[in-house]
């Protein structure tokens, strides 16, 4: 055995030792790292559905009965033109009371003897590359002559934006929380272990340990409860989020609305998070108590 | 081995623990330490192994100046220096023989030194047999054995015994003696703190006295 081995070893003992101790300390610990997770899991899907609504969402600008077949051309041109319009599609009549009888096809009474007086206007459908832009490219299209109105729905975009950016704010600022919650658990169950490992921190000085040989124990003991913590939060999420995936209906995502993401496409996210925050909380915590009451 | 040149330690600045000591101990000596409590005895031991740093003055342990050594290199200083207790400060969860790996362990040694060394320190203190025992299956007499076991593990040159038999009864500390004149008949020197009148006076060894922080007595062939 060498002496790494002894002492990893050694950490491992101490965690044994303090059984209950250990157990108390990482189910705390399991606990912030899955509230965090919960938050991850919530802003991933925020963010992954605010991007569905900049790649999905434009505005509608209705054409004047009297245009031209050139007139529109010139139009859809112009649109086109605008800074950060991704592409303009022409929507005639027809394709309107089609659009139309899609989205009430349970109620098609609705659109009863329509077919003939068409009331759904000629439009351009207007898409952007960033939706943070829609207002001013709402003016720019209004300026077009032979646009009569544009239908940009800007509360529910600003709405959706403002959600992300307080959401992701928010979990920056519970993130930061639970990590000075978990650092202080750690530190406060290795300063336990240290003051019941006193009597052989004594001996040890006085047959000639050095510093490091004193810490490592602790060290490996702080950074193995990080890690174990870590895996378990893990697997623990990601069971709840795939059952939870696998239940939830997906709340009018036909429609373009909220949907779920899947779990493959971030599960690794969570699982580097989880491995990072373990090892700092394990090493830093650990680290604070030694510096403090080891005194070595 | 040890050398003292006009050591003075004070604490919180008036309070004057050891005054004006010279003293020098050679290598393969053995020597007792003895005075009253509070005569400085302690401080002595603790400014040895630099647990305790002098006011003025020097100390020499082989021939090196224990002042200079920086924080990192006073583990080495007392890897030379076996200290045996009169507690004996053993691991109690832990068997003799594990108690004797931790130190060597500690010194980082070899595998094949760890078991070979177990085996001699062990056979030296006469506890072979008694390796998967636990201390306090032990009886006080084989604990302090136990403690001197391990304090020889490391192979110091010097090795402090401080009281080491004030916790045994007088045939245990016979004993005891008897198994540290073994040790210094090997060539280690032997320092050892007691209040054990009869033994300092049978053994008729060196015999360093301190009263009030002074050396008041120092011959070498003295009683207490």
């Amino acid at each position: 055995m060498t002496t790494r081995t002894y002492l990893i070893k050694e950490g491992y003992q101490n965690l044994r030792k303090h059984g209950g101790k250990t157990a108390s300390t990482m189910l705390i610990i399991c606990a912030t790292m899955l509230v965090l997770g919960i938050f991850i899991i919530l802003i991933q899907n925020v963010n992954k559905n605010v991007e569905t609504v900049r790649v999905q969402q434009g505005l509608q600008a209705l054409i004047s009965d009297s245009a031209t077949d050139e007139e529109k051309e010139y139009m859809r041109e112009q649109i086109k033109n605008i800074e950060h319009v991704k592409d303009v599609e022409y929507l005639d009549r027809q394709k309107a009371y089609e659009d139309a009888k899609e989205l009430f096809k349970d109620q098609e009474y609705f659109l009863e003897g329509l077919e003939n007086v068409n009331i759904f206007p000629e439009s351009f459908v207007v898409t952007f590359d960033d939706i943070e832009y829609g207002d001013d490219i709402k003016s720019e299209v209004e300026k077009i002559e032979g646009i009569y109105k544009v239908k940009y729905d800007e509360t529910t975009i600003n709405a959706v934006i403002a959600l992300s950016k307080i959401a992701n704010i928010f979990l920056l600022g519970i993130g930061a929380v639970l990590l000075i919650v978990s650092i202080f658990i750690i530190s406060n169950t290795i300063k336990l272990a240290v003051y019941s490992n006193k009597r052989e921190i004594f001996i040890m000085r006085y047959i000639g340990a050095t510093n490091k040989f004193i810490k490592r124990p602790f060290i490996v003991e702080g950074t193995i409860m990080g890690l174990l913590s870590a895996i378990i939060s893990f697997i623990v999420i990601s069971l709840a989020y795939i059952v939870l995936y696998a239940r939830l209906p997906q709340i009018g995502s036909s429609m373009g609305a909220f949907g779920f993401i899947p779990y493959s496409s971030f599960w690794y996210q969570i699982l580097i998070s989880y491995i990072v925050l373990g090892l700092f909380i394990g090493l830093f915590g650990s680290a604070i108590s030694i510096k403090r009451y080891l005194k070595v | 081995m040890i050398e003292f040149i006009n050591v003075e330690k004070k604490y919180n600045h008036d309070v004057i623990a050891l005054d004006n000591i010279n003293v020098n101990i050679d290598k393969g000596e053995f020597a007792f330490l003895v005075g009253p409590s509070g005569s400085g005895k302690s401080t002595f031991l603790k400014l040895m192994i630099r647990e305790e740093e002098v006011t003025s003055g020097k100390i020499l342990i082989d021939n090196q100046d224990i002042g200079r050594l920086k924080q990192k290199e006073i583990p080495y200083l007392r890897r030379k220096i076996g200290f045996v207790f009169q507690d004996f400060r053993l691991l109690y969860d832990r068997t003799v023989a594990e108690n004797i790996v931790f130190a060597l362990r500690i010194i980082e040694a070899s595998e094949r030194e760890i078991r070979s060394q177990t085996k001699n320190v062990l056979e030296m203190v006469g506890l072979t047999g008694k390796e998967n025992y636990y201390p306090n299956q032990l009886s006080g007499g084989e604990q302090q054995r136990v403690a001197l076991a391990r304090a020889l593990a490391t192979k110091p040159p010097i090795i402090i015994a401080d009281e080491p038999t004030g916790n045994l009864d007088p045939s245990t500390a016979d004993d005891i003696f008897n198994t540290l004149l073994e040790i210094n008949a090997r060539g280690t020197t032997v320092l050892v703190v007691t209040h054990a009148k009869d033994i300092v006076n049978k053994l008729n060894k060196r015999v360093i006295a301190l009263n009030h922080g002074r050396i008041v007595k120092d011959e070498e062939r003295g009683g207490y």
